[in-house]
């Protein structure tokens, strides 16, 4: 109860500051407070699914190129909130329509299945466009102001991490983690395994899909390849793993240190960044397997201290 | 080699001090103009960012830093160039941009490369009212826009479609099959030629339409060779020109015109396809033979950057870049001022005279080029040719 009250306070403190940004912050820091929230949203939005069920979900590019799809169609005619959620709802119809059939496989056939159905969408949309509308990019003019953009996405990002809370507390989070745990069991005890996966797949891809809708506004132009670009659920997953799926802090660490460093990496050494990430991800793949936030540090501490006193005091080893 | 004691390395030191004494004291007065940008090192913009961009961004800061510095209004100030990449990706692409013009205040911005980047930085440019000279967009969509900050220097798809049917009709065909890529690139191209190719009264016997990352097209091309046309069109990007030009060869689909889009005019085009190069028609706009500014600029590129630049988009962003510093000179850095001016200047360039009307250049016409012994020879119009149009294509 007490942390939970903490955890409320420092929810509420954090978002004011954050909603707030704007007024006091160059354009610079707010449009880097953008990538680190938008990350951030999508990042817990994909730990809310795979994270507990350990389904590899490579599908959130494609929720957020659908999303990206309805702004771009839908915001000379809709008022902005109604774009940003129709956008989502967008990813959610599309996830329910998928979900039925590619969450009954598990595994890398998960995997790759998602990444395809991302192809898939994305050759559809080139294909519709251009049959029907004679287009394959779109030009959004008339888009909302970037304060109103970053406080879109700052809601939406507290949104899914209000939602990753809850849900995970929630009779189908514990569903959820018990199906990840082991399939058949959490079947055997009464849960429908096909169901909960569905819920948290569809809920999960409503932010994706929502992030995707409120961005876009900021290319002035889209087209098939950039809104479905891969390199979005690369990112997603790996700030994920970075930080670690399993907790609240994982994503929203990850996305922070994973934004911020690669950022200060690529403008300071702008021929070295890629290879000093890659080194970084693979450091912590190897080092920190549960990621940032779900790592065992005072374990770490305490081993890397006994050690040092091993050196002296040989026998008080065998306390432990 | 001597050792370099520690007498000589003082005697340098002091030579050197010397040296940057006399002409620093003034130099020192004057702040350095500072020229951000951002170009594509890694993602999939880079092959066409480092061919045809920023060599060009590095060619013109040591060519003016040379000379002593930017002129500006009579002082000479030195570039001060902040150059970083944007990973292809077009949130970080705003995101610099927006750097830029709010937290380093700095006082020129150059294009990103590539249609989609340049729709996501031209409104931000027009919004800080930073002027903006691109050469690497392509869109009648970007034009009708009507920014007033932004500039394009490249032929838009309506002069250069309309310079490839006048061409393709002079050179008598009747028929000609159609591939093009499915984008806004391809589809506005089409839109553009399809009526300039029913003007002239020219069939197409088939048409068809491509996806980006396209590995294999024999399939379309075998159909095509059925077809018999007297010429092909394809608006098409480098990838693509290798797939179509070694895949029509391995089949024998060989019209007399063969046309492929953007990218042929590189010079990667024809060391790759060495001999099937030869005769092959695509967008271009200049050579080193046509001018001798043209040759002069091809070979301080060449000097610099180790490579040749490409006979299209390379020199227009060349001439961006000319048309920045003839305005800097004239009217300084007040940035409301520049824009005023590029948009009502006509421009000396080393592609000749440039003027705008709106975002749109309007004083280079569209042209077709052909791949002739080793060079990108301009076929069309007469008035720009270099050389005449070697028709039928060689293919072995």
């Amino acid at each position: 109860m007490k942390q939970g009250t903490l955890f409320l306070i420092a929810a509420v403190v954090v978002a004011t500051a954050l909603a707030a940004l704007p007024a006091v912050a160059s354009p610079f820091v707010q449009s880097m407070a953008l990538t680190c929230l938008m990350f951030a949203g999508l990042a817990v939005s994909w730990s809310m699914f795979s994270g507990p069920t350990g389904y590899l979900s490579l599908a959130s590019s494609a929720f957020f190129g659908l999303g990206a799809y309805c702004t771009a169609w839908g915001l000379a005619y809709l008022p902005w909130p109604v774009v940003v959620m129709a956008g989502g709802l967008a990813a959610t119809l599309f996830a329910f329509l998928i979900g039925l059939v590619v969450l009954r496989l598990r595994g890398a056939y998960f995997a790759v299945i998602t990444y395809g159905l991302g192809e898939l969408v994305k050759h559809t949309i080139t294909h519709v466009e251009k049959t029907y509308a004679g287009t394959v990019g779109r030009v959004m003019t008339d888009t909302p102001s970037s304060n109103v953009v970053y406080w879109t996405v700052l809601i939406i990002a507290l949104l899914a991490v209000f939602t990753y809370v809850r849900f995970g507390r929630s009779r189908y989070g514990h569903a959820l983690r018990g199906i990840g745990m082991d399939e058949e069991r959490a079947a055997t005890l009464g849960v429908n395994p096909m169901r909960v996966k569905l819920l948290g797949f569809c809920l999960s891809a409503w932010f994706a899909g929502a992030l995707g809708a409120a961005i876009a506004v900021r290319w002035t132009y889209i087209d098939p390849n950039t809104v479905f670009n891969p390199f979005i659920v690369f990112q997603t997953v790996l700030i994920s793993m970075v930080g670690g799926p399993l907790t609240i802090g994982g994503p929203l660490v990850g996305a922070l240190v994973f934004s911020l460093l690669s950022e200060f990496l690529r403008l300071s050494l702008p021929y070295l960044y890629m290879i000093l990430l890659g080194v970084l991800l693979i450091v912590s793949v190897l080092y920190l397997p549960n990621g940032l936030a779900g790592h065992d540090w005072r374990g770490t501490w305490q081993k890397f201290f006994k050690r040092k006193k091993a050196d002296v005091q040989v026998t008080e080893q065998r306390h432990e | 080699m001597y050792p370099i004691s520690r007498r000589m390395t003082l005697q340098a030191a002091l030579a050197v001090a010397g040296v940057l004494a006399l002409p620093g004291y003034a130099v020192a007065q004057e702040p350095t103009v500072k020229v951000a940008y951002t170009q594509s090192r890694s993602g999939p913009f880079a092959p066409g960012a480092q061919t045809t961009q920023e060599p060009n961004y590095l060619l013109w800061a040591d060519q003016v830093n040379a000379a002593g510095g930017l002129n500006v209004q009579g002082k000479k100030r030195k570039i001060e160039l902040i150059g970083v990449d944007d990973r292809s990706d077009m949130e970080t692409i705003v995101r610099s941009y927006e750097k830029f013009m709010t937290t380093d205040k700095v006082d020129i911005v150059l294009p990103p490369w590539g249609t989609g980047a340049n729709f996501a930085v031209a409104p931000v440019a027009n919004k800080h009212g930073y002027p903006m000279v691109a050469p690497t967009a392509l869109s009648q969509k970007l034009v009708d826009m009507k920014l007033p900050y932004y500039f394009v220097t490249l032929q838009q798809p309506k002069p250069m479609m309309n310079a490839l049917v006048d061409m393709l009709a002079a050179n008598g065909v009747k028929t000609v099959t159609v591939a093009y890529m499915d984008d806004l690139f391809g589809l506005e191209n089409i839109g553009a030629l399809e009526p300039a190719l029913q003007a002239k009264g020219i069939k197409i016997l088939d048409k068809k339409s491509y996806p980006l990352g396209v590995k294999d097209l024999s399939t379309m091309l075998k159909g095509m060779k059925t077809a018999n046309p007297d010429a092909f069109v394809g608006i098409t990007y480098p990838p693509d020109n290798f797939l179509i030009t070694g895949q029509s060869k391995e089949i024998g689909f060989a019209p007399k015109i063969f046309y492929t889009a953007v990218g042929t005019a590189f010079p990667i085009y024809r060391e790759r396809m060495g001999k099937a190069s030869e005769g092959t028609m695509g967008m271009g706009s200049w050579n080193p033979k046509m001018s001798k500014a043209a040759k002069t600029y091809f070979d301080a590129h060449v000097a610099l950057n180790k490579r040749e630049p490409d006979r299209w988009a390379s020199a227009h962003a060349w001439a961006a870049l000319e048309i920045i510093q003839q305005t800097v000179e004239k009217v300084g850095l007040d940035r409301k001022a520049m824009r005023d001016h590029i948009a009502k200047t006509e421009f000396d360039t080393v592609l000749g005279k440039m003027k705008f009307n709106g975002t749109e250049e309007v004083g280079v016409p569209g042209m077709v080029g052909q791949w002739q012994n080793g060079e990108f020879e301009i076929v069309w119009p007469p008035a720009r040719a270099t050389a005449k149009a070697v028709v039928p294509k060689t293919w072995n």
